[in-house]
């Protein structure tokens, strides 16, 4: 069952108590370990072992959780699918035959074939929340700066996160808990304005009085039987006590152009590093250095990659720049304001998490576009920096259907609160 | 900028530098590496400055310190917030193919330094000072970087805070670049941020361009169009002042002869080949390079706003050789000597306290650094001896000893014998012999010597000098000559 799940199985024993203690964790496989196998699904890193653990890992461990293995993943974290791993594709337990969504396919995979308890995962620009909605289990992309990313294998540094899936509101917020605050070794780490990062106790499905923005522009495109299940979860909620409004988000339709311009960009620079001098794919290649490098990545990166480098070193070229990163920055900073101040009037923001449901082994595969579409509902939450919280609300077709609560800054105990009251 | 003459068919050297210096920082500028030498390659090195995947950069506030020190001594504008950036590139040295530098918010703007060259005053503009990583440093292994069988990379050196420090094209002459980077370097030694014994501690590259004296106006400045439109040449690889002199000199001969010739200067970028005392072409017509600059996100900015008035900056060489020459008298040379680095300028006011301030500044600025430089060493290599130094001069300011004995006989002893001056004293028996001995050898010498008695009588002005060399030798060497010579030449009358 497990054998497309994890790329590398291998036991890191935690200590023998702490709120994590008989937990088995699954670690995304762009997550460092020390001594064990790290390869981003990528053949440039099929052999690198990290000499060091990622702060989250040593946080996991420390409360007592024992790490199982590390998950597949779309190499780099660049995919919807899972499928643009080197190790190849991932069968999605939910639902056989289709993809468990991605980047961090694996991780949903393993909480949702029993493989593992919990599991971690990193969320660029929906990474957490698709493979959480496509897989019927809870993820969390917490705010910017509430998880340390060091020992987390950058793809797009400004805007990704890594944050728990597991199989209930309850468990993802305990793993958040053990991971979540300042960290010395990441600069961009911040403790939440209320102080404590105390998430556990939040899942009380206690929504009465909680007010929710419905914004129209994330309903637009997604699938009627995505359609029916969201709404089916909103009178869930409704019936609990929680009132629902129309808000708007004008600036969503530019948020998957100015993701994907941003994201290259950060990738093309970020995976720069990938050379086979320290570590990694070199290919074994003799002579001029420059023309070395260029054939080692040519061989140790896929298509996918090689794209999005491509597409990333043409937006930051001199005469291009201005015309595609710095107006996907004023996007950004757009995109951000359209939250805030639809949070003003809201507790928090509803939308399916993916406007469709899992895609068929190998149907997107020629068509990048399309799954750069599908990331519509998730990225604009990665450009704003927020808080969101994908948790199962029933099927369309006997497919998994998520529903994607998005919070204001450090909101998180109020995602909790409210997705808990979905189960 | 200085004013100056330009006669028509003159041709006027512009000259702008980019200068890398290494701050002295305990750790490096984005892990805690040491930056201390290592006793091996790539020994201070961990998944930061190695570039790991996943690895991030934390700024280490103390190079930021540093630049803010720099930025204050330069009078620079120094931002609310500093920011960090990309600059991206391939490199074997570097770890990560891109170098964390800042692009558009250094930390320093719009700064300047005065210089003093041959008795004028030249003030260069120093338009931006930022900080940055330094890369690691590659090892050819059987040739130079194009003919090495391969090539070795220790990343001790990654990491190392340094500090890009770019002058505007104010620069008349090569001498006035040596001047500039010797000003710089006490400066930056004054604010303790550099260690100019490093090695590779400071790296220069100049732009140096030829331009016709008639597109000098005579407060002495030139149209940016006419800096532009005038092809310049890059000279890299300059790590010392004298380098930069001698390689600025070579270039300016090579590009005025080249004009006068009627030849065109190739825009391009030179080598400075120290061995063999020229330039040459690295690569002619390069596209211009473009770093793809962009914000460094792992890095928050940095608010600096409040921390000029919070960071001291000691009193600066300039300050400090104009206060020496009217707190204490003392000629330009000298107070340019004893300013020279802080701990000669903090001794010499420690002796000046005690002693006569001009017996002081002979002792430190002509006898001590003199012998100092004889030996190919610095003060602080007697940094835990200045207080012996001080009992040396304390010796010649009571005259318990002779000044001629005291540097040939003591100060060289201490030097190279490294004997504290009162066991030297004994052991030489320099201690000024007593009045009455001193007469009583003038008698002698009288006494033994009548030929001589009778030249200096018939007004031969050299017998006296004969006789007060007799006298010496009978006190071996302890007596003043000045005193002997009086006390003969009032025997004699
Ligand atoms: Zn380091």
């Amino acid at each position: 069952m497990s054998d497309d799940i994890f790329i590398t199985e291998a036991t890191i024993d935690g200590e023998s108590d702490g709120p994590l203690a008989g937990k088995q964790v699954a670690i995304k496989d762009n997550i460092s370990t020390d001594g064990v196998k790290t390869t981003c699904g990528s053949k440039m890193l099929a052999d690198y072992v990290p000499p060091y653990d990622a702060t989250v890992v040593e946080r996991i461990t420390d409360a007592g959780g024992t790490i199982v293995g590390k998950t597949n993943m779309d190499e780099f974290g660049m995919g919807t699918t899972t499928e643009m791993s080197y190790f190849g594709p991932t069968d999605n337990p939910a639902a056989p035959g289709h993809v468990p969504g991605g980047s961090s396919g694996g991780s949903a995979a393993a909480v949702a074939a029993g493989a593992a308890d919990l599991a971690l995962g990193s969320d660029t620009g929906g990474s957490i929340r698709c493979p959480a909605a496509f897989c019927g289990v809870v993820g969390i992309k917490p705010t910017y700066g509430l998880v340390s990313r060091y020992g987390l294998v950058a793809y797009a540094n400004s805007l990704e996160q890594i944050g728990p899936i597991a199989g209930t509101v309850e468990d993802a917020a305990t793993l958040l808990e053990v991971i979540a605050g300042v960290d010395e070794r990441d600069g961009t780490t911040r403790d939440p304005p209320q102080g404590d990062v105390a998430y556990s106790d939040a899942a009380d499905g206690n929504v009465d009085g909680l007010s929710i923005g419905i914004p129209t522009e994330l309903l637009e495109g997604a699938e009627d039987g995505v359609v029916d299940a969201f709404w089916d979860g909103i009178e869930q909620l409704e019936s609990q006590g929680a009132t629902t409004h129309d808000v708007s988000l004008p600036s969503v339709e530019h948020a998957v152009e100015a993701y994907y311009v941003i994201a290259m960009s950060e990738a093309s620079s970020n995976l720069a590093r990938f050379d086979g001098v320290r570590y990694g794919h070199s290919g074994g290649f003799d002579g001029n250095w420059n023309e070395t490098f260029a054939a080692g990545r040519a061989e140790g990166f896929g298509d996918e990659v090689k794209r999005r480098i491509l597409l990333g070193t043409y937006a930051l070229s001199a005469g291009y720049h201005d015309k595609y990163y710095k107006k996907a920055q004023n996007a950004r900073a757009w995109v951000k304001q359209d939250f805030d101040s639809a949070l003003e009037e809201a507790d928090v923001l509803a939308s399916p998490t993916m406007p469709v449901t899992p895609f068929e082994l190998g149907e997107s595969l020629d068509d990048p576009l399309q799954m750069y579409l599908a990331d519509a509902n998730t990225v604009p939450v990665n450009l704003a920096d927020l808080p969101a919280i994908s948790v199962p609300v029933g099927d369309a077709d006997g497919l998994p259907v998520g529903m994607q609560l998005v919070g204001p800054a450090f909101g998180e105990r109020q995602l909790i609160r409210a997705g808990s009251a979905l189960e | 900028m200085t004013a100056q003459t330009v006669q028509q068919g003159d041709l006027v050297t512009v000259i702008g530098l980019e200068v890398h210096v290494q701050l002295e920082t305990n750790t490096k500028i984005f892990c805690g590496c040491s930056t201390a030498p290592a006793d091996g390659p790539n020994e201070h090195v961990c998944p930061v400055c190695l570039g790991l995947p996943g690895a991030l950069p934390v700024l280490n506030e103390a190079a930021v310190e540093a630049a803010v020190k720099i930025g204050k001594a330069i009078d620079a504008t120094i931002p609310e917030e500093t920011r960090f950036h990309r600059k991206n590139y391939y490199y074997p040295d570097l770890p990560k193919n891109f170098q964390i530098t800042q692009y558009d918010e250094p930390i320093c703007q719009d700064g300047e330094l005065e210089i003093s060259l041959e008795g004028e005053r030249h003030t260069i503009a120093i338009e931006r000072a930022h900080l940055e990583e330094d890369p690691g440093s590659l090892q050819h292994v059987g040739g130079s970087i194009d003919t090495a069988e391969y090539t070795l990379v220790d990343y001790n050196r990654a990491g190392t805070p340094l500090m890009e420090i770019v002058t505007a094209p104010d620069f008349r002459s090569p001498k006035e670049v040596r001047a500039f980077l010797a000003e710089l370097e006490e400066v930056l030694e004054y604010l303790a941020v550099f260690d100019a014994s490093r090695d590779g501690s400071l790296r220069v590259d100049a732009n140096l361009s030829i331009i016709d004296g008639e597109r000098v106006s005579d407060d002495g400045s030139i149209e940016l169009a006419d800096l532009e439109a005038a092809n310049r040449t890059e000279v890299k690889n300059i790590s010392s002042h004298k380098g930069a002199e001698k390689a600025l000199a070579y270039e300016e001969t090579r590009q005025k002869n080249a004009v006068r010739r009627g030849r065109e200067v190739e825009q391009e970028t030179r080598h400075w080949d120290e061995s063999r005392g020229i330039t040459v072409s690295m690569r002619s017509k390069e596209a211009e390079k473009d770093y793809r600059y962009f914000a460094e996100a792992d890095l928050p900015p940095l608010r600096v706003a409040h921390w000029k008035d919070e960071i001291a900056i000691p009193e600066l060489p300039k300050a400090r050789r104009e206060r020496f020459a009217s707190e204490y008298g003392l000629g330009e040379e000298a107070a340019s000597k004893l300013t020279s680095t802080k701990q000669v300028a903090d001794f010499y006011e420690d002796v000046a306290s005690e002693f006569d301030p001009d017996l002081a500044a002979t002792w430190v600025a002509d006898e001590l650094l003199g012998e100092l430089n004889y030996r190919d060493m610095q003060i602080t290599d007697i940094e835990g001896r200045l207080e012996e130094i001080a009992t040396l001069v304390e010796l010649v300011a009571t005259d318990e000893i002779t000044a001629k004995n005291a540097k040939e006989v003591v100060l060289r002893g201490m030097l190279d014998e490294r004997d504290d001056p009162e066991t030297i004293v004994d052991r030489e028996g320099l201690g000024k012999t007593d009045d009455d001995a001193v007469q009583a050898a003038v008698l002698e010498a009288i006494e033994e010597n009548p030929d001589a008695v009778a030249d200096y009588e018939a007004g031969e002005g050299g017998a006296i000098n004969f006789l007060v060399g007799q006298v010496m030798q009978k006190t071996g060497g302890s007596a003043d000559p000045g005193d002997v010579n009086g006390l003969l030449r009032a025997e004699l009358e």
